[in-house]
């Protein structure tokens, strides 16, 4: 999660749906009408890299956490790629899920969100379901070969997941090539 | 909206990484010179955004919280576009860094142009980048390491001598170590140590 890593970088343009907690003039190219005011509880779709910040900063921080002034510019909403409907398919089943349909950066996506509301539930969801694909992964990069034809499981991994073949699948390809040579 | 010509510009560097990991070959694709150049545009419209932005507050003196809005948006933007520009750019000088470890400063440091045959895909700041990169390479070489092949191969040797089978023709060669006549299709049984570098260069093949 470097600062130029590329996927990283990609995982940030994701949008999430946000809501305007105050009237802003000025800023309506967020919502497509260039130089028109946003409204307030306008519901727009923004990236990641901006959402972030905006959803934490704008509150006074002396003001009472209940008065109007106190809240953020935005408030991040529930965006699809982690609703209930999802996270129920991870908990039936985890290898059978296409986690690239969903969001390519999928992983990236949760971690990030996770960690900006401390949810713990979604983090036991995604550990789960990583160990329980982990292991599907490594028999696929094990045994599989790299040019031959896809299976339906490998078009169902997203970048993260995509990386972790790779760097499995050659580093038993390489080991396998240096005891045969022996 | 802003930042999506941002996101175009790392697509490319995704492509770019891709291909240099399923191909192996440390070869560039053309710079991007106009999307950086629209980016950069891009930042500078920005730029003017916000310094408007500042003196309509010191005017009016419209420092609330929408103000605050407005220039943080504006803020968050550029620093997005800065991220993007500075990633396509790292991972294209990283290639470069490894391109000149790898393939130049072997034997008596092969002239230059001739080994990097990409030379047209970089743009005239990176040439001048990998030029001065090269240096430095040459420069540790020759400071205090001078007894080790600092760019040599990363292979452990693990025989002192093999056999090796010309694959390209190229007529009498002199190595710090003796004279070869490398003729097409010709095997020699060498010190492992005084092929390395014909060997990286493509010259020889080893079996």
């Amino acid at each position: 999660m470097g600062y130029y890593d590329i996927d990283d970088i990609l995982a940030d343009a994701a949008k999430f749906p946000c809501r305007f907690n105050y009237a802003v003039p000025g800023l309506g190219y967020l919502e497509g009408n260039v130089g028109e005011e946003i409204k307030k509880n306008a519901k727009v779709e923004l990236p990641l890299w901006l959402a972030r910040i905006l959803a934490i900063v704008g509150g006074d921080e002396d003001a009472d956490p209940d008065a109007e002034g106190a809240l953020p510019f935005v408030e991040l909403l529930a965006p699809e790629i982690l609703s209930s409907r999802v996270m129920n398919a991870i908990k039936s089943s985890p290898v059978a899920l296409d986690v690239h349909s969903i969001n390519a950066h999928f992983y990236a996506l949760a971690v990030k969100w996770a960690t900006l509301f401390d949810d713990r539930e979604l983090v036991r969801v995604l550990n789960y379901m990583l160990l329980e694909r982990t292991r599907e992964i490594h028999n696929h990069a094990a045994s599989g070969t790299l040019g031959g034809a896809p299976s339906t499981f490998m078009l169902t991994l997203d970048e993260f997941e995509k990386k972790l073949y790779r760097d499995t699948h050659s580093g038993c390809k390489e080991t396998r090539r240096w005891i045969v040579r022996k | 909206m802003y930042g999506d010509l941002g996101s175009k510009l790392v697509l490319e560097a995704k492509r770019a990484q891709q291909l240099s990991q399923s191909s192996g070959s440390d070869q560039l694709p053309l710079y991007q010179d106009d999307l950086v150049r629209n980016i950069l545009r891009e930042i500078a419209h920005l730029k003017k955004n916000a310094e408007i932005l500042k003196s309509q507050q010191e005017l009016e003196n419209f420092d609330n919280k929408v103000a605050k809005c407005q220039y943080f948006v504006t803020l968050l933007c550029m620093e997005r576009n800065k991220r993007c520009l500075l990633a396509y750019q790292k991972l294209r000088s990283d290639a470069l860094d490894a391109a000149a470890w790898n393939r130049n400063g072997l034997d008596t440091a092969s002239s230059l142009s001739a080994a990097k045959d990409g030379s047209s895909n970089l743009s005239h700041h990176e040439q001048e980048y990998l030029k001065d990169y090269v240096q430095l390479i040459t420069d540790m070489k020759s400071g205090d390491y001078t007894d080790i092949d600092l760019s040599g191969s990363l292979t452990p040797p693990s025989d002192v001598f093999i056999d090796v089978r010309v694959l390209k023709d190229a007529g009498e060669i002199q190595t710090e170590y003796g004279v070869f006549n490398l003729i097409k299709d010709s095997q020699f049984f060498v010190r492992q140590a005084d092929v390395e570098r014909l060997i990286q260069q493509g010259y020889l093949q080893k079996l």
